[in-house]
């Protein structure tokens, strides 16, 4: 719409004082000079800050041009220039933008949007797009069939055997052969965790978040979810970092930079070091409470409950005010099926060499623990914890994985299921406890690098505590009403 | 310009502008495109989403294109040259402080009243621009229909129209940055 009321109001006024700020302006910006005084005038603080560093005698000068025309014009001139330059694109685009009949094909593509968006069929599209891509393509293919065929029946069946088979026959010393081959070696474990179980968990996932990505579903997802996250401090915007912190934690909390305010960054980067499983620790967990329907109900409920209780605090106790949220809507499209190929090869790649060392280095780390005695040690101490939580002892090894991975201290409970050493009530208790508990080793450096020493600490100390904390009481509830899974 | 050292703390600083290949800025709001067009004119692979927001970190390549070869830098989204988000400011210093030869300005063809005014602001800021009405296809999907010729004339600035996912208008995109490229240095 255009307007001429604002413009001309604008020219008289603003065009003279920005004239006189430009005119003192001596230092280069990489803008023209009356371009910085445009900014100057909207109250840009970061450029009101360059110059007065830059400009020390005229300074002063200069500020009180810049609230002279605060004080003359009746609206704060933000508004007033961004009204212009919206009039003058408005002109513009009338002039050069002729519009004929929509094609069919964007018809329905925007009958489609709305339904997506609209809560009444948005949510049941979400359960759908939820039961559909996460739990039967990552939960029960992904994690469930290839995890079975690779691990299973690659390694335990061929691979394992034959290396064990040659590590004893090779290597001639015993610690050495339990580097490699051992209850927790390379192979056995470190190079086990990451192709046979990880691996496929990951790859079905990446592979479903950009078939999502790339048809344009987030941002629907992102207007649907806003009203809720309104209630957590947070706006639709959050939804992207959130959604991919389902793929991986750590690469969602750098994308919480995309958050506008500091209070919504600090919500988010709690609520994904807390409440939002990763993918391997997803198709872990899917996996564990395969046979479980009830437990997988349950798990999903309680992680749900403790994402929106922990977003509720924190949004009481974080100062601050409540956001604003605008979001750029793409059209529905059908993905390129080339896109998602290389994306997903993109990021697998990307994941796979950050876990790889890492399992190799975590192989390392409890074989030189072992040999000095240091492991058992600590397995030991962490037998106390877990056995409060109604869990054998066993359990304490799998977390002890988990401090260091969450993906591997889930990895830990596979194989304890695998071995029939938990019921099903010891399954969703350890279940919620590792999907609560700590951050990884990654996410921790990350939380630290985006939100700082103090925040980072904070977050894990607080996820250690209340992981514990909500795992003893699930025990003590499910064993007071007597229910067994 | 020592304010280099201390604009951004977070190891997203800009580098310096100095001697060297001329460079190309990619500018715009999220989600216009402008990390796939990135990839059509170095060649190269980064993570292209549907979705608002994806550009955090900013990236570098190179473009040969004709005879030249280009420093091309893709910039987190950009709504306003007046920051709001620390995306932004990251975005506004890499304009302001690394000097490319030429912005092009990639807009959403079909949000083009939208975004017109980034590329009013850039005009204003002294940079010199091309206009990049990217995602065509969506617009003539809509059954808009935009005189490319008229809006080159009343911004001044040449402008392209272009898919940068299927690869349509980017060799008439090159031609202008070429020309653009021959006419700084005469």
């Amino acid at each position: 719409m255009s307007n001429e009321k604002p413009e001309a109001r604008y020219q008289r006024l603003a065009a003279d004082y920005r004239k006189r700020i430009a005119a003192r302006l001596k230092a280069d910006y990489g803008f023209r000079p009356d371009f910085v005084a445009l900014l100057l005038i909207q109250d840009d603080q970061e450029m009101l800050q360059l110059v007065r560093e830059k400009e020390p005698e005229a300074w002063t000068e200069i500020a009180g041009l810049v609230t002279e025309l605060k004080e003359r014009l009746d609206e704060p001139p933000a508004y007033l220039i961004a009204r212009y330059y919206q009039a003058r694109a408005s002109r513009l685009a009338a002039e050069t933008i002729c519009c004929q009949k929509r094609s069919a094909v964007a018809d329905f593509q925007l009958q489609l949007s709305r339904l997506m968006i609209n809560p009444v069929t948005g949510l049941p599209i979400l359960f759908l797009i939820l039961y559909f891509g996460l739990y039967l393509f990552v939960g029960r293919f992904g994690a469930g069939v290839l995890v079975d065929l690779l691990e299973e029946h690659l390694f335990n069946q061929r691979l394992t055997p034959w290396l064990t088979g040659a590590s004893n026959r090779w290597l001639p010393w015993p610690a050495l052969r339990e580097l490699f081959t051992g209850e927790y070696g390379i192979i056995t474990l470190g190079v086990r965790y990451a192709v046979a179980l990880i691996l496929p968990i990951v790859t079905t996932f990446f592979l479903a978040f950009a078939v999502l990505e790339d048809t344009g579903y987030l941002p629907r997802l992102a207007l649907l979810l806003d009203r809720f996250f309104k209630k957590i401090g947070l706006t639709g915007r959050a939804v992207i970092p959130l959604v991919l912190g389902l793929g991986c934690d750590t690469m969602a909390t750098l994308v919480t930079r995309t958050l506008p305010t500091r209070r919504e960054r600090f919500i988010a980067t709690l609520l994904l070091a807390l409440a939002v499983p990763c993918a391997a620790q997803l198709g872990v967990i899917f996996s564990l409470l395969a046979e479980k329907p009830a437990g997988i109900a349950v798990w999903a409920m309680i992680i749900l409950a403790v994402f929106l209780l922990a977003g509720f605090l924190a949004s009481r106790l974080v100062p601050g005010d409540p956001p604003d949220f605008y979001l750029e809507i793409p059209l529905l499209r059908r993905p390129l099926f080339s896109n998602i190929l290389v994306k997903t090869g993109a990021r697998i790649k990307w994941y796979f060499l950050e876990i790889m060392p890492m399992f190799i280095f975590a192989s390392l780390l409890i074989w030189a623990g072992r040999l000095s005695h240091l492991f058992d040690l600590l397995v030991r101490i962490l037998t106390f914890p877990v056995r409060w939580l109604g869990l054998p002892a066993e359990t304490a090894v799998a977390f002890l994985f988990g401090f260091f991975r969450r993906d591997y201290g889930a990895g830990g409970l596979y194989d304890l299921k695998k071995a029939g050493l938990l019921s099903g009530n010891q399954l969703l208790v350890a279940a919620v406890t590792l999907t609560l508990f700590l951050p990884c080793v990654a996410q921790f450096l990350m939380n630290i690098k985006e939100r700082g020493w103090k925040v980072g600490v904070s977050i894990s100390i607080f996820t250690l505590f209340f992981s514990f904390t909500v795992g003893f009481f699930l025990n003590l509830g499910l064993n007071l009403l007597g229910i067994n899974l | 310009m020592t304010e280099i050292n201390n604009v951004r703390k977070n190891g997203k600083r800009p580098f310096e502008a100095g001697p060297g290949r001329p460079r190309l800025a990619l500018v715009g709001s999220p989600n216009v495109g402008k990390s796939s067009l990135f990839n059509r004119l170095t060649n190269s692979y980064l993570i292209v989403s549907n979705y608002p927001g994806t550009t955090v970190e900013v990236s570098r390549g190179q473009a040969r294109i004709g005879e030249v070869e280009f420093e091309v830098i893709d910039t987190p989204g950009l709504y306003s040259l007046l920051p709001l988000t620390e995306e932004e400011r990251v975005a506004r210093d890499i304009l302001r402080l690394e000097r490319p030869e030429l912005v092009l300005h990639v807009i959403d063809a079909k949000n083009l009243e939208r975004m017109l005014p980034l590329t009013l602001q850039l005009r204003e800021a002294g940079l010199s621009l091309v206009l990049v009405l990217n995602i065509m296809d969506d617009a003539e999907k809509l059954g808009l229909r935009i005189d490319l010729e008229r809006l080159e004339r009343e911004l001044g600035l040449p402008a392209a129209a272009t898919v940068s996912t299927t690869g349509r208008g980017i060799d008439k995109l090159k031609e202008i940055i070429l020309t653009a490229h021959e006419q700084r240095k005469t």
